[in-house]
């Protein structure tokens, strides 16, 4: 019995007031990726884990985690990577359309509240299951600068300076809180970002076929944008500079 | 037991809409809400949920929203529903100034608010909204204060102080010993005052966790900084300290 | 025969409208506003066709104070000025368009400067130093093409517009019964004696 009896549909409060569905999403997203992300004066960095299944599958050509929305927008997902593709549509068409109408590129919250509000209509109109899906978003606008939003399958979303979402997030939402400073720079966060995957990872070590990673910076003299998903071949670059991966072990 | 609180809001054999009910319970879980009116204010206060750290104050949405230039709108429950409902109420408002060139009434608004959530509790294949509203401001050219509070079953009502969401109660029972409907807070530093100590009630982190917004006649809205509450909160504790010396003194 | 004119100098904005409503061979009206307040520094005016010119300037005047509302900021005025150009490239494309020609004046706040566009029905967004509808560019554009200059005071924009509007007065065949004249500025929108 239970909770048995109100998890059937969506759209369909418990007696003590809870959408058990939604907290199923949430709860299907805890085993998902982990996927990190840190906002400090001139930039945000992305970061995210996924899950390798097999060695027979190839690594090196898909990214799945990282998305661009808008040139001054970008997405890491946790959770259903089905259900992530459908908002990542609606969201890059309804960025541009924003820069049709506006002609201005649209605020990031405006984006993120579009997104957040079709996930909350998924809690609420009947039969269907909510996007079982979280995302961070990091991007630029003039009004705020750079913002850094999380949201989750409820259709809340929230601001955050340093967030992480899918497994193991508590530990590594630990190991930001204690190790974030409000005056690191880009190469800083880029650091922690990745040292606090390496220890939150399920795996033995950190290799750059399990990594995705993405950075936002501002150039400072002429004011332009730049967003940068990293190849395979940055990341374990990266991974070697940032001396996580010592460089035999990468070779394998 | 026989799945009359499955199927989304029909009634019980005993005449209960279980999916309403049930609704209530998302309220009480939400942050608490108050509204107080004052002979020439209205003051809207809520708990803010906690901040964690790490957390970006500039853009974490506040729980008090402007609907349009003279009203606002405070809420318990679920956030993520009070988007679509003030979204909802934000364009009938300006749909009603385009079309009868007339700002709307506090009570237009709030019937219309109440009747989109009565809608969710008999449409098919809808949950309710897991919010409950309060809605403070001015009707246009008039200086009486109005507050209205709608539920998740479509009901509304007029109160001269009303509170919502997680303790309502403690905070109802502080209000109904403080608050005399016969001479409301004069000034609106009193009826702020008063919001704040009753929120105190409940909420412990003081000052930081607390959302204060002011309506006034002629579409004037004040909202209240940090600084400006921890003031608020300063003199209610340094008042509390004096009470309780004077009481021992007299003991 | 509508007047609508519009100046932008140094650090403001100045639209003149007609203030005479007229059907057929009478006035009907000599007081007219045909300008609305967008936001606190954005001011539409308009020409055309009576009934589609005050419908069309209202239902863009609720659309920009919904976004105010909705997102606690001010559109920029280049921003409403596309966003009045996309209505109106929708219109043109509709069973009944709008005949609706209008003058977007605005203030940037953030890029501290003033800002004038002229949108015509059909779609056609063009930002300009001075700008007109109908026949006020006719006889308005040489003096305008004369004296403008883009440093010039508001006062200096004042009485460049009063040499306009005594033109106006002067060639047109018909007495628009005056102008209304607002200045849009850093402290918004104030209306003003010419």
């Amino acid at each position: 019995m239970g909770s048995r009896r109100y998890d059937s549909r969506t759209t369909i409060f418990s007696p003590e007031g809870r959408l058990y569905q939604v907290e199923y999403a949430l709860e299907s997203i805890s085993h998902a990726g982990t996927a990190i992300g840190i906002m400090v004066e001139d930039g945000i960095v992305l970061a995210a884990e996924r899950k390798v299944t097999s060695t027979l599958l190839e690594q090196d050509t898909s990214v799945e985690k990282l998305y661009k929305l808008s040139d001054k927008i970008t997405v890491a997902v946790a959770g259903l990577t089905a259900d992530a593709e459908i908002l990542i549509n609606t969201a890059r068409v309804h960025a541009q359309e924003y820069l049709k109408t506006y002609n201005e590129e649209i605020p990031v919250e405006i984006l993120v509240r579009r997104l957040s509000d079709i996930k909350q209509g998924y809690t609420q109109h009947g039969g269907l299951r909510p996007f079982g899906v979280s995302f961070i978003y990091a991007g630029y606008d003039d009004r705020y600068g750079f913002q850094l939003y999380t949201s989750n399958p409820s259709g809340n979303y929230t601001g955050w300076k340093a967030i992480s979402v899918g497994a193991n997030t508590s530990a590594a939402q630990t190991l930001l809180q204690m190790d974030y400073k409000d005056e690191m720079n880009v190469q800083e966060a880029i650091e922690l970002a990745l040292k606090t995957l390496s220890k939150t990872t399920d795996n033995s070590s950190l290799t750059y076929d399990r990594l995705e990673f993405a950075t936002i910076k501002k150039n400072k003299e002429t004011g332009q944008i730049y967003q940068k998903i990293y190849k395979p071949d940055e990341i374990k670059e990266l991974l070697i500079k940032t001396k996580i991966v010592k460089e035999d072990e990468s070779k394998d | 037991m026989s799945g009359y609180d499955r199927a989304l809001s029909i009634f019980s054999p005993d005449g209960h809409i279980f999916q309403v009910e049930y609704a209530l319970e998302a309220v009480k879980r939400g942050t608490c809400a108050v509204g107080v009116k004052g002979t020439n204010c209205v003051v809207l206060g809520c708990e803010r949920r906690s901040t964690l750290k790490l957390q970006d104050p500039r853009i974490t949405p506040s729980k008090i929203s402007k609907i349009d230039s003279h009203i606002v709108l405070s809420f318990s429950g679920l956030n993520a529903d009070s988007r679509i409902l003030i979204e909802k109420a934000r364009v009938e408002a300006q749909s009603h100034r385009l079309t009868l060139e007339d700002p709307v009434t506090v009570e237009y608004l709030t019937r219309y608010i109440a009747g989109v959530q009565q809608k969710y509790t008999q449409s098919g294949g809808v949950r309710p909204f897991g919010i409950s509203t309060l809605i403070a401001g001015f009707d246009p050219k008039d200086n009486v204060p109005k507050l209205y509070q709608t539920e998740p079953s479509g009901i509304y009502s007029s109160w001269t102080a009303q509170t919502i969401g997680r303790n309502s109660k403690t905070v109802r029972e502080f209000l109904e010993k403080n608050y005399d409907n016969d001479t409301p807070p004069e000034s609106v530093e009193d009826c702020v005052k008063l919001t704040i100590r009753s929120l105190l009630e409940v909420v412990q982190t003081g000052a930081k966790n607390i959302e204060i917004t002011i309506v006034k006649p002629d579409s004037e809205i004040v909202i209240l900084n940090n600084d400006e509450i921890g003031k608020y909160v300063e003199d209610i504790e340094r008042e509390k300290q004096e009470q309780e010396r004077e009481k021992s003194k007299k003991k | 025969m509508d007047i609508i004119l519009g100046i932008r100098v140094q650090d403001c904005v100045i639209m003149a409208t007609s203030k005479a409503v007229t059907r057929g061979i009478s006035v009907l009206k000599d007081s007219d506003d045909k300008t609305r307040t967008l936001s606190p520094h954005v001011l539409l005016g308009f020409t055309g066709e009576a009934g589609d010119t005050v419908q069309f300037s209202e239902y863009i005047q609720a659309n920009v104070q919904l976004y105010t509302t909705r997102e606690n900021v001010e559109l920029t005025p280049q921003a409403t000025a596309s966003f009045i150009r996309q209505e109106l490239a929708k219109s043109i494309r509709s069973r009944r368009p709008y005949q609706a020609n209008v003058l977007v004046a605005g203030y940037d706040v953030n890029g501290k400067k003033p800002e004038l566009y002229q949108i015509d029905y059909l779609g056609t967004k063009v930002g300009l130093p001075y700008a007109a509808h109908g026949y006020a560019g006719f006889y308005t554009f040489s003096l305008l093409d004369r004296h403008y200059r883009p440093d010039m005071t508001q006062a200096e924009g004042l009485s460049l517009l009063k040499q306009c509007i005594d033109e106006l007065q002067k060639r047109m065949p018909v007495d628009f019964k005056g102008v209304l004249v607002k200045v849009v500025s850093q402290d918004g929108v104030t209306e003003v004696e010419l």
